[in-house]
């Protein structure tokens, strides 16, 4: 049992509860190594490959395509080919919650039988002539040879055995009420009937020895092999090394047939449904990812609103410094164009390093708060039929060109779905801006695990009063949300005035 | 998002324009494209497309006139060329139309108007109501082309000196046209006049015709265009021209001298400019190289957000060239991986002459200077069966390998419909055949085809048939 190990849900970043199997990279029956891609599954946001974390060979699929789990669940039971089927089917009906009994009882029950089948057992030590001729009149099929003591299989309801077991022996006739069981409860596996049919000297092909009709595989990095690029395209596909393949074609080359030959030798009877099943699979996949963004949407903002109580704290800025350090920047620079919401990021990322209690992320589980040294700052993007956060990741290293040629690439790839999941997930504040909307001013809800989330409105003229008399000035009014279980009012309002300080005296924001 | 900001802009929808546009929106782009004038640009109103609608009544013409071999006796036939050009014009609507349901379907915005630059990311349009306004994007992809380059000695006029433009939409068949420049556009118009019944005579300046092609393909071509009637003046200029009375007299230097040659029209194809200017690029501060907008391999420019692709980022000016580019931009801008910058190698080149030209890679003479060792093969398709049956002998297969790895360099060939068959030599040279790996295909019988392998056995000196 030890042997036996699972494949499990992995939580790709802070936010993922749940996955759902888009597609089995592999099938039941195959030997994979670590590192190999097993399944594709979805979150929430994107679909990303699970990579086997170990070799083995990956015996029983629970968790078929489509079908979504929470972090964690068990997709699939692996283990060695020594394990038996019966062994993984065992371990598979434990999983699905069949009650566990104690050692002590197993073997009782273990115990029980073996005193039944003893006279049984009896029957068989008969003298020797006796003994041949029971043989004689064996059932013999495909390397089976059931001795006349064992056959007659009924069914019977409370006779425990595994399926295999159970198929095997309605298949070659064997009576199974006298043969013992070594497993759980007595439970009768197929290497039970093997040892109880040699015993009574009749032949079971020894199923421990049918892996080893199976080439091993390679592992070794086959890109320096010579093959056609169709063949190398459909190694990659059905998961063959290419040092497996005979190099037939011309110049020593691997063609598609090499590899194909390979294929057919691993997969002796590919069956023309499963295909079609991955097809259809496909199609619903596609689906479920437009729901399951909209889903994510809901239920994290839900949580967020009931979880974390709001506070909002609102400030002013004048922002006729930053857009004309902004304008002189564009018009000589030309390898950079910067937004002011690229200045404003810049900005806020040098008031979280003044005021690092708002750069945090509150783990609600363990009642703790991470504070982070480093601002990793969310940056919503609108994209069709949702929004998504990439990250501008030590927002407070980087120069202005670096974020705002950063967030031009994230955006990008944000549209056309090809960001990498920690691209997204995870950041330590988030800034949210409908200025290019016309948007004045608004509130934004709080990113979790974040603790704030600062929303910045349109920059626009503004009559305002400065010493005693009325002034244009281009403002931005900016908007704090904060958590109040882990940042309080003051805290955000030093941070508001950290923020304003390095956007209205810009040449900070430089140095 | 507004109606005014994009992810995606691109001026121009021509081969490289439209297929950008296509291929962003594809991706998940909010996209948009902004033409002047007619969808499909050059290519599609102007350039490839229709020129060989009118090649195709070229090629008919020159069917006619091989009739009797084929047991046909024709008499005397009417050429009305204003219907060929009609002909010629509704293709090009058809397939202009095309593109705009292409566009619509993909949801790309179109703009019918002129774009400029006002600052980066942000684009000034003008209607041809010279209404103005703003949109904005990102990305922004230049792909506004090429236009025809002039002599300033030899002006346009659209009445006696044509360019490309007059030449495609004739009013009546000239009896003589003086063609100055031999290269794809040149020659091909060359040919077609000549076909149609026109006394053409061909000059260039440089040593061969066909500058960029092999020197045997051009030699070659040169011989049959002459056969046809035409006359060729290679190292000749036109000095000036006289307009009297109708005729344009044209004062061409030659090796032996001044010559006059006096013709109903001149036609003037001495090559193309990129569009560059109307452009606002210099206000952005984007380099140039040679009038071309200067990209790196992902066609971008040194301005951010600035991207220039097809004919106005260099040569070669063709519009497979430009769809090409336009993919690799886009999709390296989208983020997508595996994605290749463009080995010029790869870029097959086709002149629609009577006999058609197709090459690929090197010529025989620029790989010898580039320094390989060479294995060159080459089958003429007066000995191939099909090439015999269809009437159609002129031309040959010329093959170019390195003889150390056998690999492909160059492909060149003349004759029927060749241009159909330069793929499979694209196809080959994308996937690093070699001549062994080719010599084991199998070409089906009977086939013009056929000579290209026969062609590329001769490289290993076991061709079959000759």
């Amino acid at each position: 049992m030890s042997e036996i190990k699972t494949l499990e849900i992995p939580k790709w970043g802070l936010s993922m509860e749940e996955g759902t199997i888009a597609q089995w990279l592999i099938q039941a029956g195959e030997q994979f190594s670590k590192g190999q891609e097993i399944c594709e599954i979805e979150t929430t946001k994107i679909v990303n490959v699970l990579e086997a974390p170990f070799d083995s060979t990956l015996r029983k699929i629970i968790a078929n395509n489509g079908d979504t789990l929470v972090v964690g669940g068990i997709i699939a039971i692996c283990a060695d080919a020594q394990v038996s089927d019966a062994e993984i089917d065992a371990f598979a009906q434990s999983l699905a919650g069949a009650p566990i009994v104690n050692e002590s009882k197993a073997v009782e029950v273990v115990t029980e039988k073996l005193t039944a089948t003893q006279p049984e057992t009896k029957t068989q030590a008969v003298p020797k002539q006796n003994r041949t001729e029971q043989v004689s009149k064996a059932v013999a099929q495909n390397g089976y040879v059931i001795p006349a003591a064992l056959q007659g299989y009924q069914h019977v309801e409370d006779i425990f055995a595994t399926p295999h077991a159970l198929k095997l022996a309605e298949k070659h006739q064997v009576n199974l009420a006298l043969v013992s069981g070594s497993g759980r409860e007595g439970r009768i596996s197929v290497q039970d009937i093997q040892t109880a049919v040699q015993a009574a000297g009749g032949s079971w092909p020894d199923i421990r020895q049918q892996p080893s009709g199976k080439v091993a595989k390679s592992k070794a990095d086959d890109s320096q092999v010579l093959a056609t690029p169709v063949a190398r395209r459909l190694a990659k596909q059905w998961g063959i090394n290419l040092h497996d393949c005979r190099a037939s074609g011309s110049r020593g080359r691997i063609c598609k047939e090499d590899v194909e030959a390979v294929y057919q030798r691993e997969n002796p009877a590919p069956t023309q449904n499963s295909a079609d099943v991955t097809l259809t699979e496909a199609a619903k996949v596609t689906t479920i990812a437009m729901n399951g963004m909209r889903k994510a949407i809901a239920s994290r903002l839900q949580t967020a609103k009931r979880n974390a109580p709001h506070f909002r704290l609102t400030v002013n800025l004048n922002v006729d410094a930053i857009q004309g350090l902004r304008q002189q920047i564009n018009a000589t620079v030309p390898q950079v164009k910067l937004s002011i919401n690229d200045m404003l990021i810049k900005a806020a990322a040098a008031a979280l390093i003044k005021v690092p209690q708002v750069n945090v992320q509150f783990d609600e589980e363990n009642q703790q708060i991470l504070q982070f040294d480093q601002a990793d700052i969310s940056v919503a993007v609108a994209i069709e039929n949702g929004l998504i956060t990439p990250i501008i990741k030590a927002a407070n290293t980087k120069s202005l060109a670096q974020i705002s040629n950063d967030m031009r690439d994230l955006a990008t790839r944000a549209k056309t779905g090809k960001l990498a999941p920690d691209e997204f997930q995870g950041g330590s504040f988030s800034i949210s801006n409908l200025g290019m909307l016309g948007v004045q001013q608004f509130d934004a809800i709080i990113n979790p695990p974040q603790g704030a989330i600062l929303a910045l409105g349109a920059a626009e003229k503004r009559a305002i009063v400065e010493n005693e008399s009325i002034v244009i000035r281009q403002m931005v009014t900016a908007t704090l949300s904060c958590d109040h279980r882990v940042i309080d009012g003051a805290l955000g309002a030093q941070f508001l005035a950290a923020f304003k300080q390095f956007v209205e005296n810009p040449a900070l924001i430089l140095v | 998002m507004s109606d005014t900001q994009f992810d995606l802009i691109v001026i121009g929808a021509g081969p490289g324009g439209y297929v950008a546009a296509i291929r962003a929106a594809q991706l998940g782009l909010k996209t948009a494209i902004v033409e002047e004038q007619h969808l499909g640009g050059i290519c599609l109103n102007w350039g490839c497309i229709p020129t060989k609608a009118l090649l195709s009544g070229a090629a008919l013409a020159q069917q006619f006139k091989h009739s009797q071999q084929f047991g046909f006796s024709l008499g005397a036939i009417d050429f009305d060329i204003q219907q060929l050009v009609r002909h010629s014009r509704q293709v090009s609507e058809q397939l202009v139309q095309g593109i705009g349901q292409l566009l619509k379907k993909n949801q790309v915005t179109v703009f019918n108007a002129s774009a400029q630059f006002i600052a980066k990311e942000r684009l000034e349009l003008t209607d041809a109501k010279g209404q103005k306004q703003q949109i904005s994007a990102p990305h922004i992809i230049v792909a506004t082309g090429a236009r025809a380059a002039n002599l300033a000695h030899v002006p346009v006029d659209g009445q006696h000196v044509w360019s490309y433009k007059e030449a495609l939409v004739p009013e009546q068949l000239p009896k003589s046209l003086l063609v100055i420049g031999s290269g794809a556009i040149g020659s091909e118009f060359a040919s077609l006049y000549q076909d149609l019944g026109c006394q053409v005579t061909l000059v260039d300046i440089a040593k061969q015709i066909l500058p960029s092609e092999d020197i045997e393909v051009a030699k070659y071509v040169q011989k049959q265009f002459e056969q046809h009637g035409m006359t060729v003046l290679t190292e000749a200029a036109v000095q000036n021209i006289e307009i009297d009375k109708g005729q344009v007299h044209c004062h061409v230097e030659t090796a032996t001298g001044v010559q006059t040659i006096t013709v109903e029209k001149v036609l003037s194809a001495i090559g193309v400019q990129p569009n560059t200017q109307n452009l606002g690029l210099e206000t952005l501060g984007i380099e140039f190289e040679h009038g071309f907008i200067k990209v790196d391999p992902w066609c971008k420019t040194n301005v951010v957000g600035v991207y220039a692709i097809g004919d106005v980022a260099g040569a070669p000016c063709l519009a497979h060239k430009a769809s090409h580019e336009a993919i690799l931009c886009v999709e390296k801008i989208a983020g997508l991986t595996h994605v290749h910058a463009l080995d010029r190698s790869q870029i097959p080149g086709c002149i629609f002459t009577h006999p058609q030209v197709a090459s690929i890679g090197l010529s025989e003479q620029k790989a010898k200077a580039a320094g390989f060792t060479i294995n060159v093969g080459k089958f003429p398709l007066q000995a191939n069966g099909k090439a015999l049956a269809l009437g159609e002998t002129t031309g040959f297969v010329k093959t170019i390998f390195n003889q150390e790895t056998g690999e492909l360099l160059g492909a060149h060939m003349v004759g029927h419909e060749v241009t159909e068959h330069i793929q499979g030599f694209a196809i080959a040279k994308y996937l690093e055949a070699t001549d062994e790996s080719l010599a084991q295909v199998i070409f089906p019988h009977p086939t013009l085809s056929e000579a290209m392998h026969e062609s590329v056995l001769s490289a290993m000196q076991r061709a079959i048939h000759i």
